[in-house]
C-alpha cells in the first residue's frame, strides 16, 4: 500500500513490517504445519499488543475508526511475509464490522476489552456468502423468547481458536437469513478437527455442529444479506490488499533468487524470458497496489460508487496474485516448490484468499448486475 | 518461410496407417486396468496418504509400491524378452492419465520408474537392460519391488542438465573418473523422484566438468553400492508421496559391466559424443515428457471431475450450480483443457512410434511376434537379446538410423506436449477452485491437492520455459537460419 505523505500510515506500515519480520518470518515454515504443529499464540498476543486486532473498531474502542485503509496497510505488509496472520485479522475484522453494522456495540466492546487474543477474536465463515450457498444454521426462539441456533455451519474460520463466533442462520421457511453471535466454546457446539486446507494453515477453520446454543441476533432475522453486502463491500479491499502483499513478497523473493542463481553460464535474471516474467510480476503488483490505494481512498471518503471500484480492484488483485505466485514458484524452479522458501506458501495462500467472501465468478457477475441496477 | 512439413503437422494421420491394429485393443485393455487400479487402490488412499506425508514428510509409502508391484505395474511395459509384460509403451500414457486423475503422487510412484526404464533403454545397452529389467521382473515374483530412478539434476544444474548447449556453460559437478575396471563417481544429485524407493539409479556424470557434453557418461548404480548413499527427502508442496531424494556419491565405484554409455561405446557411432549425448537426452525426454503430459491430462481431469461433481450437488442462488450458464461454460473450458492435454500426449507418442523410441517395438512384425510368441521361446531368446549383438542392432536402428529431423520432431512434440498439458493442468486446478470456492479449499474435496500436485509438473522434466525453447529449437524456429536457440542477447 502506498503510504507516501501520510506519517500515521507509514508508522503503521513499518510496525506491521517489523512485526512480520520478527514474529512471523523466523517460524513461518513451522507455523504453517498447523494443525500438525503448534498454533502461533505468542505471535497472536503480540498482534493484540500492537493493536492489530482492533484496527476495524471505532476510536472509542481503541480502534482506527471507520476507514478501511489502515487495515489494508497492515494486511499488505503482513502478507509480504506470511499471510496467515492477515487471514486472522481479516476474519476478526469481518466479524467486528458485522457487529458494528448491526449496531451491536455491547458485544463488541465486551470482546474488544478482553486481555488475551483468543478471548478478543471473533470467528466467522468468511469464505462463503451465505446468500449464495446457504450454509446456514436454523434460528428459532425458545419458550423464553431467546434465540437459539441448531444445525451445521461448515468452515468457520477461527472457530477453534476464538471465544465467539458470528454465524449465519435462517428461520425455518425463510428465504433470507440473519447473523447471530454465539459462544464458540458453548457445550452445545461440537467442533470438527481443524479443516485441512490449501493455504493459510495458521488461520484455521472448523466445521460446527450446533444443538440449540443461545445466540444474540445482529439486526433482524432477514437482514443477513444486507449486512453481508455492507461489510463485504469494504472487506473485499482487505482481500485485495492481502493479494497485493503476496504479489510483492513473491516478486521480491523471485528477484533476489534470480540474482544469485546461475544457469547456462549466467545469472538467471540475465535471461530475457525470465526477465520478462519478473517484469510482469512487478508490473502487476505495482498496478494492483496503485489501484488498491485509489480504491481505499474512494472507500474512506465515501465517494460515489466506491463499492464498484472496490470490487473491480479486489477481484483483479486476487486474480493477478494467483498468476504472480504461480510464476513466483516458476522463477525459483525446483526449490520454489519446496517448503524452505516462501513461494509455495504464497501460491497456496493467494488461491485461498481469492475464495474470500464467496465464489469469485459469482462476485464478478454480481459486480455487473449491481452496476446495472 | 516454408510451410510446416506434413510429417510435423499430421503425425497421427500418418501413424494411423502404420500402427498395428492390435495396439488399439491392447490400449483399451490397459486403460480399463488403469481405471480399476485408480478406483480400487488409488482413490481410497490418496487423501489419507497426502495428509500423512504433511505430518511426516519422511514417510516412504512402501505399501503402495508393493501393491503396484503385485499388480505387475513395474514390469508391465518392459519387453517380454527381458521378462516384462510386453505391453506397448504407448498404452502407458492413458493408464497414467487414469491414475493421475485420482492422485499425481501415486501416478509418479509408477510413472517415474519408467523414466528410469526409458533412460536405460535410451542407451540401447542390451546387456544392462537385460540385467536390470530381469531384476524388476524378478522383484514382482518375489514381492520385493525393484524400481529404477533417473539421477540427473544437480544442486547447481537443473535446466542445464537437459540440453548440451546449456550444459557446457553450466556448473555441472558430478565427476566421473576412470579407474581400473570401471569408474568412480563423486557428486550429489538432487530432486531425484523415487530415489529412496529405487533399487537402481541411472546416473549421468561427466569425465571433464569443463566439457560435460563431450564427456557425459551414463551408469547404472545399485542401492547398497559402497560410496553411494541417500541424503534427505525434500519437503514439497505437493506430490508428497513421491519422494524427491538427494543421492550422494562418494568415490562410488561402478564396474564396466554397469556402464550404460561412455566414450568407448560412442566410438562406433557416426555422430560425435556431444551429438549422441543430445540424441540420447532427446530419446529420454521424448517419452518422459509425453508421460508428464499424461500426468497433466490426469490432473486436469481430476480437477474437472471434482468440480463437475460439486456443481451437480450444490445450489447457488437457489439454482444448481451446474445449471448456471457461466458454470457450464467454465466446465466446458475445463473439459476442453483435458482433451487438449490428451491430444498432445497422443500426438507425441505417435511421433515416437514413427520416428523415435517405439519405432522398432511399434512396428507390426515386431509387435505381433512379441505379443503372440510363446513365453518359453522368448525366454530362450532372452540371452540373444542381452548380447552385444542386440546392443549393436538397437543402436543401429535407433541411434544411427534416426535422422536429425526425426529426433527434432519427437523432441519438439514432446516439449509442446509437456508445457501445454501441464499448463492446462494448473489452469484446471485454478478454475476448479474458483468454481468451488470455500469447498474447494478443503483437503477432503481433493481439488486443492490436484492444484498443489500439478504445479510441480511445470517444473520437472525441464521447466516449461526450457521446453518452449526446445520447441523453438526443434520445430518452431528450425527453418529460421538466423535463430540461435539457448543463446539470448546480452542484457543492455
Amino acid at each position: 500500500m502506498l503510504t507516501i505523505g501520510d506519517k500515521g500510515k507509514k508508522l503503521l506500515a513499518d510496525a506491521a513490517t517489523d512485526f512480520a519480520n520478527k514474529a512471523l518470518l523466523p517460524d513461518r515454515e513451522e507455523n504453517d504445519k498447523f494443525p500438525f504443529g503448534p498454533f502461533f499464540d505468542q505471535a497472536l498476543e503480540t498482534a493484540l499488543e500492537l493493536g492489530f486486532l482492533h484496527l476495524a473498531l471505532p476510536e472509542s474502542m481503541e480502534g482506527m475508526g471507520p476507514g478501511i485503509t489502515d487495515l489494508c496497510v497492515v494486511c499488505d505488509r503482513l502478507c509480504q511475509v506470511d499471510a496467515s496472520m492477515a487471514g486472522i485479522l481479516f476474519t476478526n475484522s469481518f466479524a467486528q464490522r458485522l457487529l458494528l453494522a448491526a449496531g451491536e456495540a455491547k458485544t463488541l466492546e465486551e470482546a474488544a476489552g478482553q486481555d488475551s487474543a483468543r478471548k478478543v477474536l471473533l470467528a466467522a465463515p468468511v469464505f462463503n456468502n451465505p446468500g449464495e450457498i446457504r450454509h446456514l444454521a436454523r434460528a428459532e426462539k425458545d419458550n423464553k423468547n431467546r434465540w437459539r441456533l441448531t444445525g451445521g455451519v461448515p468452515y468457520v474460520v477461527l472457530g477453534g481458536v476464538a471465544a465467539r463466533a458470528v454465524l449465519p442462520a435462517a428461520v425455518e421457511g425463510s428465504k433470507g437469513f440473519g447473523w447471530y453471535v454465539v459462544n464458540a466454546n458453548s457445550p452445545q457446539i461440537v467442533k470438527s478437527a481443524t479443516v485441512f486446507s490449501l493455504g493459510l494453515h495458521a488461520c484455521p477453520a472448523v466445521d460446527m455442529t450446533i444443538d440449540g446454543t443461545p445466540a444474540t441476533p445482529l439486526a433482524g432475522p432477514e437482514d443477513g444479506a444486507d449486512l453481508f453486502r455492507q461489510v463485504a463491500d469494504a472487506m473485499q479491499l482487505v482481500a485485495g490488499a492481502m493479494a497485493v502483499g503476496l504479489m510483492k513478497g513473491s516478486f521480491r523473493e523471485a528477484l533476489d533468487y534470480s540474482k544469485k542463481r546461475r544457469q547456462g553460464g549466467k545469472r538467471i535474471v540475465e535471461w530475457s524470458e525470465l526477465t520478462r516474467i519478473l517484469a510482469e510480476m512487478s508490473i502487476h503488483a505495482r498496478m494492483a497496489e496503485a489501484a488498491l490505494d485509489r480504491a481505499c481512498q474512494a472507500a474512506d471518503h465515501g465517494e460515489h460508487s466506491w463499492e464498484h471500484l472496490a470490487a473491480a480492484v479486489s477481484l483483479t488483485a486476487c486474480s493477478l496474485a494467483c498468476e504472480a505466485t504461480t510464476d513466483g514458484i516458476q522463477v525459483l524452479g525446483g526449490v520454489g516448490y519446496m517448503k524452505e522458501y516462501g513461494q509455495e506458501k504464497r501460491f497456496r495462500d493467494a488461491k485461498q484468499i481469492q475464495a474470500l467472501l464467496g465464489l469469485a465468478p459469482m462476485r464478478r457477475i454480481k459486480y455487473l448486475r449491481r452496476m446495472l441496477r | 518461410m516454408r510451410p510446416p512439413p506434413f510429417e510435423d503437422m499430421l503425425v497421427s494421420l500418418d501413424a494411423s496407417a502404420r500402427i498395428p491394429a492390435g495396439m488399439v485393443s491392447e490400449t483399451r485393455e490397459v486403460m480399463a486396468l488403469g481405471r480399476r487400479f485408480a478406483r480400487e487402490v488409488v482413490r481410497p488412499r490418496a487423501l489419507e496418504l497426502d495428509a500423512r506425508l504433511h505430518e511426516d514428510p519422511d514417510h516412504l509409502d512402501w505399501e503402495f509400491v508393493k501393491t503396484a508391484n503385485e499388480w505387475g505395474l513395474y514390469s508391465m511395459w518392459l519387453p517380454k524378452f527381458f521378462g516384462g509384460g510386453g505391453y506397448n509403451f504407448m498404452s502407458m500414457a492413458p493408464f497414467i492419465e487414469e491414475v493421475s486423475s485420482q492422485c499425481l503422487a501415486m501416478a509418479n510412484l509408477i510413472g517415474v520408474h519408467y523414466l528410469g526404464v526409458g533412460t536405460l533403454s535410451a542407451s540401447w545397452n542390451a546387456q544392462i537392460m537385460r540385467r536390470v529389467f530381469s531384476e524388476v521382473a524378478q522383484g514382482e515374483k518375489t514381492g520385493e519391488p525393484c524400481l529404477i530412478s533417473l539421477a540427473i539434476t544437480e544442486p547447481s544444474a537443473g535446466t542445464d542438465a537437459e540440453e548440451v548447449d546449456l550444459m557446457d556453460r553450466g556448473e555441472m559437478s558430478c565427476r566421473i573418473t576412470r579407474c581400473d575396471g570401471g569408474y568412480k563417481v563423486n557428486g550429489t544429485k538432487i530432486f531425484i523422484s523415487n530415489g529412496h524407493l529405487s533399487t537402481w539409479h541411472m546416473t549421468m556424470g561427466f569425465e571433464d566438468l569443463s566439457r560435460p557434453s563431450e564427456t557425459a557418461i551414463m551408469l547404472a548404480v545399485k542401492t547398497g553400492t559402497p560410496g553411494f548413499s541417500f541424503g534427505r527427502i525434500e519437503r514439497k508442496m505437493g506430490q508428497k508421496a513421491c519422494p524427491a531424494s538427494v543421492l550422494v556419491f562418494d568415490d562410488c565405484f561402478v564396474p564396466d559391466e554397469l556402464v550404460a554409455l561412455d566414450h568407448r561405446q560412442f566410438s562406433g557411432l557416426s555422430r560425435s559424443h556431444r551429438q549422441t549425448t543430445m540424441q540420447v537426452i532427446d530419446y529420454v525426454v521424448s517419452t518422459s515428457r509425453a508421460g508428464v503430459g499424461a500426468f497433466g491430462a490426469g490432473a486436469a481431469r481430476g480437477a474437472y471431475e471434482e468440480a463437475l461433481a460439486f456443481a451437480s450437488e450444490t445450489e447457488v442462488d437457489g439454482t444448481l450450480l451446474v445449471n448456471h450458464e457461466w458454470a457450464q461454460c467454465l466446465l466446458a473450458e475445463m473439459y476442453k483443457n483435458v482433451s487438449l492435454a490428451r491430444l498432445t500426449y497422443m500426438e507425441t507418442n505417435y511421433a515416437n512410434a514413427l520416428y523415435g523410441f517405439f519405432r522398432l517395438m511399434g512396428s507390426a512384425p515386431f509387435f505381433y511376434s512379441m505379443k503372440y510368441a510363446p513365453r518359453p521361446l522368448l525366454d530362450r531368446l532372452s540371452g540373444l537379446f542381452g548380447s552385444g549383438w542386440a546392443t549393436r542392432m538397437f543402436r543401429q536402428t535407433h541411434l544411427e538410423n534416426q535422422l536429425e529431423s526425426e529426433a527434432h520432431r519427437t523432441s519438439g512434440w514432446a516439449s509442446l506436449c509437456k508445457f501445454t498439458a501441464t499448463d492446462l493442468a494448473v489452469k484446471n486446478g485454478h478454475l476448479a477452485l474458483e468454481l468451488m470456492g470455500q469447498a474447494g479449499l478443503r483437503h477432503d474435496r481433493r481439488v486443492e491437492k490436484h492444484l498443489r500436485d500439478a504445479k510441480l509438473l511445470q517444473i520437472y522434466e525441464g521447466t516449461n520455459q526450457l521446453n518452449r525453447l526446445n520447441l523453438f529449437k526443434c520445430m518452431a524456429g528450425a527453418d529460421c537460419g538466423q535463430a540461435e536457440p539457448f543463446c539470448d542477447c546480452p542484457a543492455a
